[in-house]
């Protein structure tokens, strides 16, 4: 993968690609999608029932449908976050997945150099690794967000077995969490992550696996100097603070 | 242009007004050729039909008059005022026919002059065709018919209750008029004016009920709303007739009278008129209808009445003839086994944690629910510092990307300049001419040799490849003041692009 074999004919582009997501996350991500969408579509009706939800849930019989469609993308939802979480702990150990994805104090720095960049404060963007900041965030988030909805889910749906070992009040508690992050997580996902990914850029590399070369240079200026050996030569980012490392 | 549309305006308007006059003068003449016209009717007949007429008038379907008016309650009076004055029905039993006339005179139709043969059509003059009727019942059911003569719309609505259904479906003893109202002793029940039940009405509708409800009586008489009627005749609490209904009863055991109970207590629990005397919430129904019973109920309410559901309702906790106070000492619901043991209906397993998860109808405040109020505090801070700071930061991305690829594509319009790349290069390589020039194919591999290139033999790049390490902080601290004196209207550009480009321009 250096560019020595790098024809000097101007008439062949050579576009190279790098490998980001295996084919395992890719669909994890679409059954997450997949999950989340239908969660969000049987959820949000019952949760705005007085104001527009009882036009969709017109009968008993569609009310108990929605609820059971409700339950079964939950049960999805809970299984591959199970199955997340034990096969990204078992190759973390076996040191197999790079830990890449977890907070560092640099992307702290990252952020506050992003801001200050908004700001006009700085010319410089941070040049980024594998995750940028913005993506370890939206992971993040969304994996708290998610574990609240499963746990306070998973009490809505079992009052009765929780209320054996804990006090009636988290009943509602985690009626009105359920009920309130499902919306934070909804507008999370549209503000924060379809702008990253269908906005910003269209970063379709969660659904391909793969990220072209000068998306890499671009966004991720540092993965693709430990890829590749080369130095992104854009005044952009490579002098970036980030350019430590 | 201005005034041919106010001249527009103005005969619209006049137009309307023209119309409404119109309207309104021809409701008057109606209304004035209404009694001009039924005054001879009147004029010339017995002074009881004078009385009679607003009666009729009233009711929807005013069935003419009998012809036979002229026979006075006197005539009647004769024989059916002698005590002991019966006949006997077809199956042998006597059926008294005595008639006390004080009684039918203090009666509302006696005392509004309402005459024997109004009611009995049948009869003419002494002495009438013998009237025949299989029993009792029989009798009654049919002079029962009469009372629609004058109360049709009472009469009709009352052909909707289940009393009526059940005397469809052969229960001879199913209440009609006469059984609650009596025959011949009628009471006045209504405010004339207002039509709103007298005190003393409500008591008489829970005793009337009584003589063939008596074991709900019995429950209802020792319930918070029946103690308070009939111990203390208290108007507030509801009778019978306020959650079952007047006339059209409907069954209790319907789906819909089960889904529609909700809204029936509360007509006087959500009323903070009527609910502030007693110091009760009147949040009773809102916070029913926000919890999980509440919202389904509401939900099969509003779109399939008839749909059963076994989510509770009020009554199911509360009971529904035998509602006592929640601090009753015995019965309430505030007592901690009560409780369970209505979850326990439903729900067999619950134990004592689990009442606890529904909040009594409480509004949650620090005090009752603090676990509640902090999770509520908890996204009310959320939700617009951490998704609000997002929006902003993605606001403030979005717009610098914006005017960005505006400028861009203003360079980039003029020409591709394809002499414009040698001069970029040693400035060091904008990310531009990787965009950029994208549709110029030529300059794609000489950008991609560049980063190589200058690393193994320029003496360009040291200084470059040193900045991070030592002179970050100085070049940060620097950049902000020495390149950018420029207003930030020119600074979005400045991302690499301004720096190679004003030097250029210049």
């Amino acid at each position: 993968m250096t560019n020595q074999p790098t024809p000097t004919s101007d008439s062949i582009k050579i576009e190279r690609n790098f490998v980001r997501f295996t084919l395992g996350q890719r669909w994890e991500h679409v059954v997450l999608l997949l999950s989340f969408l239908v969660l969000l579509l049987t959820g949000l009706p019952q949760k705005y029932f007085t104001q527009w939800g009882y036009r969709i849930l017109t009968t008993p019989e569609s009310v108990l449908l929605v609820r059971q469609i409700h339950h079964i993308a939950a049960i999805v939802l809970i299984l591959e976050v199970l199955y997340h979480l034990v096969l990204g702990i078992l190759l973390l150990v076996r040191r197999k997945l790079s830990a890449e994805i977890f907070p560092t104090w640099q992307d702290v720095r990252d952020a506050w150099q992003m801001v200050k960049y908004l700001l006009f404060l700085t010319r410089k963007k941070p040049a980024y690794g594998k995750y940028n900041f913005e993506q370890k965030f939206t992971y993040w988030f969304l994996f708290i967000a998610i574990g609240i909805m499963v746990v306070t889910g998973l009490i809505l749906w079992f009052p009765i077995v929780w209320t054996r070992f804990f006090p009636g009040g988290t009943v509602p508690a985690a009626h009105l969490t359920h009920s309130n992050e499902a919306i934070v997580a909804t507008i999370f996902v549209i503000i924060w992550h379809f702008y990253h990914v269908h906005l910003e850029r269209l970063n379709l590399s969660i659904f391909t696996g793969k990220l072209n070369e000068r998306d890499m240079q671009k966004y991720h200026a540092l993965e693709y100097q430990r890829l590749t050996g080369e130095k992104v030569n854009d005044n952009e980012q490579s002098r970036g603070e980030g350019g430590k490392q | 242009m201005i005034s041919r549309r106010r001249v527009l305006i103005f005969w619209l308007v006049a137009l309307a007004l023209a119309a409404m006059l119109w309207k309104s003068a021809a409701i008057g003449q109606a209304q004035s050729s209404t009694p001009v016209r039924a005054s001879p009717a009147v004029i010339g007949e017995l002074s009881l039909q004078a009385t009679a007429a607003p009666a009729t008038s009233t009711s929807p379907s005013a069935t003419p008059l009998p012809v036979n008016m002229s026979i006075g309650n006197d005539t009647c009076l004769k024989c059916h005022s002698q005590p002991g004055l019966s006949m006997k029905t077809q199956d042998g039993q006597q059926f008294g026919l005595y008639i006390p006339a004080d009684h039918y005179n203090a009666s509302i139709h006696g005392s509004k002059g309402i005459a024997c043969v109004q009611c009995h059509t049948t009869v003419g003059n002494y002495p009438h065709p013998p009237f025949q009727a299989a029993d009792a019942r029989d009798a009654t059911l049919k002079l029962n018919q009469v009372c629609q003569r004058c109360h049709s719309y009472q009469f009709e609505k009352a052909m909707d209750s289940v009393h009526a259904q059940a005397l469809k479906d052969g229960n001879r003893q199913a209440a009609v008029c006469t059984d609650c109202h009596t025959a011949h002793e009628v009471k006045q029940i209504t405010y004339p004016g207002t039509r709103q039940l007298l005190p003393e009405a409500r008591v008489w509708s829970a005793q009337i009920c009584a003589r063939c409800h008596n074991s709900i009586y019995e429950t209802y008489a020792h319930s918070v709303h029946g103690s308070a009627l009939l111990g203390e005749g208290n108007p507030d609490v509801p009778t019978c007739i306020d959650c079952h209904g007047v006339h059209n009863i409907a069954n209790p055991e319907t789906a819909n009278f089960r889904a529609s109970s909700p809204l029936t207590c509360a007509k006087c629990h959500a009323d903070p008129q009527l609910m502030d005397k007693y110091k009760i919430s009147t949040q009773v129904f809102d916070t029913y209808v926000s919890d999980f019973h509440g919202a389904t109920v509401t939900l099969f309410e509003k779109q399939s009445p008839d749909a059963q559901t076994n989510k509770a309702t009020c009554y199911d906790c509360h009971g529904s003839h035998d509602i006592s106070r929640t601090d009753d000492p015995h019965t309430g619901l505030k007592i901690q086994a009560n409780i369970l043991s209505r979850c326990q209906q439903c729900h067999p397993d619950a134990n004592t944690n689990f009442p606890t998860a529904w909040l009594s109808h409480y509004i949650p405040t620090w005090q009752t629910s603090p676990l509640i109020m902090s999770v509520q505090w908890f996204y009310r801070l959320l939700i617009p510092t951490v998704l609000g700071g997002m929006a902003i930061l993605v606001a403030l991305d979005a717009s610098v990307l914006i005017r960005r690829r505006l400028k861009k594509r203003r360079h980039s319009e003029p020409g591709l300049q394809p002499e414009a790349e040698p001069a970029d290069a040693p400035g060091s390589a904008p990310e531009e001419t990787a965009e950029a020039v994208e549709p110029a194919a030529p300059a794609e591999p000489a950008t991609l040799e560049e980063p190589a290139a200058p690393l193994a033999s320029e003496p360009l790049p040291p200084p470059e490849a040193a900045l991070p390490a030592g002179d970050q902080p100085a070049e940060d601290e620097t950049s902000p003041g020495a390149d950018q004196p420029a207003p930030e209207d020119t600074l979005p550009g400045a991302d690499g692009q301004d720096e190679t480009n004003s030097p250029f321009d210049q």
